[in-house]
């Protein structure tokens, strides 16, 4: 392998190493979900058009069946009135062949408008196969999808606690107990020391005025009673 | 995906894993009933305080159905069909005429229904544009809950009734969107 085939290389895994690094593999699940979604909103949309021209063609077929019946009776309707000799016969004939003509094309055309429906059902019966499994493909994605953030969620929430815990970062919630620990110990020694210097410079007044001082009395006339009541005993 | 295409289309409004009614427009098909019904038309009811109601006319090619969706507490869906005043009762377009007001029971195809509820609003044909239309309307239950009555006034003598029930939500399945 030639030097620039190598240094090539070398770049084509750095670039590669970066991308990786960019990549976000819950973005591009939910992104590939979305293209996904995409897909089924046209299939489902090319299942509504084949359904509403089911419709369409049933409607025309009901009325394709009404119009023959329809004719049909109106040709019953011309032959009696002829037999009763309420039209002439020839006439009647006439009419009533051109209802019966016109009953045939409604025929033909509910027969061409019932193969439509026929085939339109069978479309919709494949479609809605392979929709109802890329529904649910979609619908385990999602679900799964939504397993693994938690999951991730959770794993992150557990590796801060742990990685505080272990007192690895130095500018975590222990080490910053630890100085606390530290700045609250070195208050309490600072505070002894200042009560210890206190004490050291008391004058002989401060000394008379603490024996005379009212709780010292008190205590002072309870011990007397106290050795009193020990006598009478 | 070309990076340009994210700016061809606009998301559906709807979650095509999971459409439901409050999705539906025109041209949406639906099954309900054994039947396949295809919306034609939406109407949008206002009824002041800023509520609104919407019907749809759906149709699966032999009969024309009024689809109602209510969004209140919860969703209450209703399908009606178009009935004459006078098959409701020979004397009702009497009294609605002198009076102005329906009486508060009327029985119909061996169903009791009494008042429910009486209240003004303004209808619109969405795709007629952005006129309303003023009216008033009655609607009354039997006494399950299940069937539906409603009256509408439209102008001094114009009434227009509908019978129908209430559905579950359920009852409607396999909504599919339109082509754009």
């Amino acid at each position: 392998m030639g030097i620039f085939n190598r240094i090539f290389k070398v770049g084509q895994a750095e670039a590669h190493a970066v991308v990786d690094k960019l990549e976000d593999p819950i973005k591009m699940t939910e992104q590939g979900i979305r293209d996904l979604k995409k897909d089924l909103d046209q299939s489902l949309q090319a299942l509504a058009e084949v359904k509403a021209m089911a419709i369409r063609s049933r409607k025309d077929l009901n009325t394709n069946k009404e119009m023959a019946k329809n004719y049909e009776q109106k040709a019953i309707l011309l032959i009696g009135k002829a037999e009763k000799g309420e039209l002439d016969a020839g006439e009647a004939d006439r009419l009533a062949t051109e209802a019966l003509t016109r009953k045939e094309d409604a025929v033909g055309e509910a027969s061409r408008a019932q193969i439509e429906v026929d085939r339109f059902d069978t479309s919709i019966a494949s479609l809605d196969k392979n929709i109802k499994k890329l529904k649910s493909t979609i619908t385990s994605y999602e679900n799964e999808l939504r397993t693994l953030k938690a999951r991730s969620r959770v794993s992150s929430a557990t590796q801060k606690i742990n990685k505080q815990l272990s007192g690895i970062d130095s500018n975590g919630t222990v080490s910053m107990l630890e100085k606390m620990k530290e700045k609250v110990a070195q208050q309490e020694a600072m505070s002894e020391a200042y009560g210890e210097i206190a004490l050291d410079s008391r004058s002989i007044d401060d000394e008379i005025d603490d024996v005379l001082s009212e709780s010292n009395v008190k205590a002072s006339s309870s011990l007397e009673a106290l050795k009193a009541k020990l006598k009478q005993q | 995906m070309g990076i340009f295409d994210i700016f061809k289309k606009k998301e559906p409004h709807y979650d095509s894993t999971n459409i439901r009614v409050q999705d539906l427009d025109v041209g949406f098909v639906f099954d309900y009933d054994l039947s396949t019904w295809e919306v034609q038309a939406i109407y949008e009811y206002d009824w002041g305080e800023d509520y609104f109601t919407r019907e749809f006319k759906v149709s699966n090619g032999s009969i024309t159905r009024y689809l109602a969706i209510e969004e209140d507490d919860e969703l209450e869906i209703s399908l009606s069909q178009k009935v004459k005043i006078r098959a409701l009762d020979e004397d009702l377009m009497d009294t609605l005429m002198q009076s102005q007001q329906p009486p508060k029971k009327i029985t119909y195809n061996d169903v009791t229904y009494k008042l429910d509820s009486e209240a003004p609003g303004y209808f619109h044909d969405v795709a007629k544009g952005d006129s309303w239309e003023e009216f008033r309307s009655w609607d009354f239950e039997d006494k399950a809950g299940e069937n539906v009555l409603t009256i509408e006034q439209w102008g001094e003598k114009e009434f227009e009734a509908s019978v129908g029930r209430n559905l579950k939500e359920f009852e409607i399945s396999n909504i599919l969107p339109a082509s754009k």
